[in-house]
């Protein structure tokens, strides 16, 4: 599903954020990207996310060339993937319902389907009496909820998260990684950049390590906690 | 990207509702661009009414030399001046005339004899244009035994200039007006662009392409377009009902204009499709720009 052979990534006047990175994550994973602040996790998040593009080396994604993707096909390739973020980048001025309905309203789903699948997400993550709030009236776990649905809305075969977690509390962090389990479980591939260890140690997952944006280390989380000092 | 203008309009709508400000400032505007252009055409084609009203007045004389065949002068204007009334005048005919029209002032003509005047042929020419009066005049000419031609609208040749080249300077003006205020529009929306540059960026990450995510900004453009052209032809009603009874009373023929003569149904029209394509053109170059950074 997602292929990067020798990824590099450079800014202006800055230095590497990924060096020579090659990696690849199989469809139906769920793989853990970790690492300290400025490993370069959110920066190999949005070259798969075609957000920026790699200085050097080729990535693959659903078996394309990403370099090879035409600027006007990428609405299109990004239908295929679900973002979350630290910061769950909701639309406050509309509501929780309308935020969940945005990427079902991009593919041109009529209203009314939209208006019968929000309802059924929102049900799902016990939001349902939340559906004509404004995101800023919800506690940050409820807000990253409806990221988290909002990203599974259209069913995408990937899904990637970004520190979805960060803002939390313990209990809230296992609400949302709940939700990114139960869509791993149904099949999608789950791509979630965490520092934190304590995730790590809870789902036996396979975890992806950056350090300066090299990869160090890639294997399951068992042998990651155990190696760890 | 599936059309669907309901959705669209809906969206477009919602945003204005939100920020209403910058919704007014653009609307304004263009208000203001279309009120300009809108007046300088109502004042062109007033002009144009009064100058084809005045031209429509013009009697063409033609003067014979003495002993000129006066009824055979007649017949020949009337073949040139085909369609149109043709008077013979006799010189005694001209004088009478001449002492009628000064009135008490006829006094002046005492011991002016019959022969003082010559005989000429007045042809009638209503709603000719100046361009036709002078060709009308040359062939006239021709008639024999003509001496001289007298269209009697010099005066208005003044007024054709100035008409022919304030609808030249019209066609630049309303370019000129339209390419202003696009930018200005432009950079009035990229204050509500900029305001809902996150919207723009969420939109895209949840795969919205460039046509989506700019169909509810230039639907924007279109009715902020739409209202301040909408209020500008309003405003020119209203400056047509106030002021024409004034200048009517000030000037004769100004009382002859109509709300036709100046701001005809396709004047407004016109002026509707112009501030709403202003207003488009406005909102696409600034979303073109925020998509270009997003």
């Amino acid at each position: 599903m997602i292929e990067l052979f020798h990824v590099t990534k450079e800014y202006p006047g800055d230095g590497p954020a990924l060096q020579d990175v090659t990696l690849t994550i199989e469809k139906g994973e769920f793989v853990f990207l970790t690492g300290p602040s400025g490993a370069g996790k959110s920066t190999l998040l949005k070259l798969i996310f075609c957000d920026e593009p790699a200085t050097s080396g080729q990535l693959l994604l659903f078996g394309k060339n990403v370099a090879k993707i035409r600027p006007s096909a990428v609405p299109y390739v990004r239908r295929n993937i679900g973002v979350v973020f630290q910061d769950f980048k909701l639309l406050p001025q509309r509501t929780v319902a309308e935020n969940v309905a945005l990427p079902l309203e991009v593919r041109g789903i009529a209203d009314r389907e939209i208006r019968k699948r929000v309802k059924a997400l929102l049900r799902s993550v016990g939001l349902e009496h939340r559906a004509e709030k404004f995101p800023p009236s919800l506690s940050g776990g409820e807000q990253q909820r409806v990221a988290v649905v909002r990203a599974l809305a259209a069913d995408p075969a990937l899904l990637l998260a970004d520190e979805p977690t960060g803002n939390l509390d313990s209990e809230r962090t296992l609400e949302v990684m709940d939700l990114l389990y139960g869509a791993n479980a149904r099949g999608t591939t789950v791509v979630v950049a965490t520092h934190d260890r304590s995730l790590l140690e809870r789902y036996k997952k396979r975890v992806v390590a950056l350090e300066r944006g090299r990869l160090v280390s890639d294997g399951d989380s068992v042998r990651r906690t155990a190696s760890a000092p | 990207m599936i059309f669907r203008p309901l959705h669209f309009t809906r969206r477009a709508l919602e945003a204005m509702a939100r920020g209403p400000y910058v919704a007014f400032v653009g609307a304004a505007t263009i208000f203001v661009a279309v009120l300009a252009t809108g007046l300088f055409a109502a004042t062109l084609g007033g002009a144009e009414r009064l100058l084809a009203s005045w031209a429509g007045e013009v009697r063409i004389s033609v003067y014979l030399a003495p002993g000129a065949d006066l009824e055979r002068a007649r017949a020949a204007a009337t073949r040139v001046a085909e369609g149109r009334s043709v008077e013979a005048v006799p010189s005694e005919v001209a004088l009478s005339r001449l002492a009628e029209s000064l009135g008490d002032g006829a006094r002046v003509l005492d011991g002016v004899g019959p022969g003082a005047l010559p005989d000429a042929v007045e042809i009638a020419a209503p709603g000719i244009s100046l361009e036709g009066a002078r060709a009308l005049a040359a062939r006239l000419r021709e008639v024999p035994g003509a001496e001289d031609v007298d269209y009697g609208t010099a005066w208005l040749e003044p007024l054709e200039r100035f008409v022919r080249r304030a609808r030249t300077a019209a066609a630049f003006l309303f370019a000129a007006l339209a390419l202003a205020t696009a930018v200005l529009v432009s950079n009035t929306l990229r204050l509500a662009v900029f305001a809902r540059r996150e919207e723009i960026e969420i939109m895209k990450l949840v795969g919205a392409t460039d046509a989506f995510v700019a169909a509810p900004f230039l639907i924007e453009g279109v009715i902020q377009g739409a209202v301040g052209a909408g209020a500008a032809v309003l405003a020119l009603l209203g400056l047509h009902a106030i002021l024409l009874p004034r200048l009517g009373a000030a000037f004769a023929l100004a009382g002859r204009l109509t709300l036709a003569d100046t701001v005809p149904p396709a004047l407004a029209a016109a002026l509707l499709a112009g501030g709403a394509a202003v207003g488009l053109l406005g909102s696409a170059l600034s979303v073109a720009r925020a998509l270009r950074r997003t």
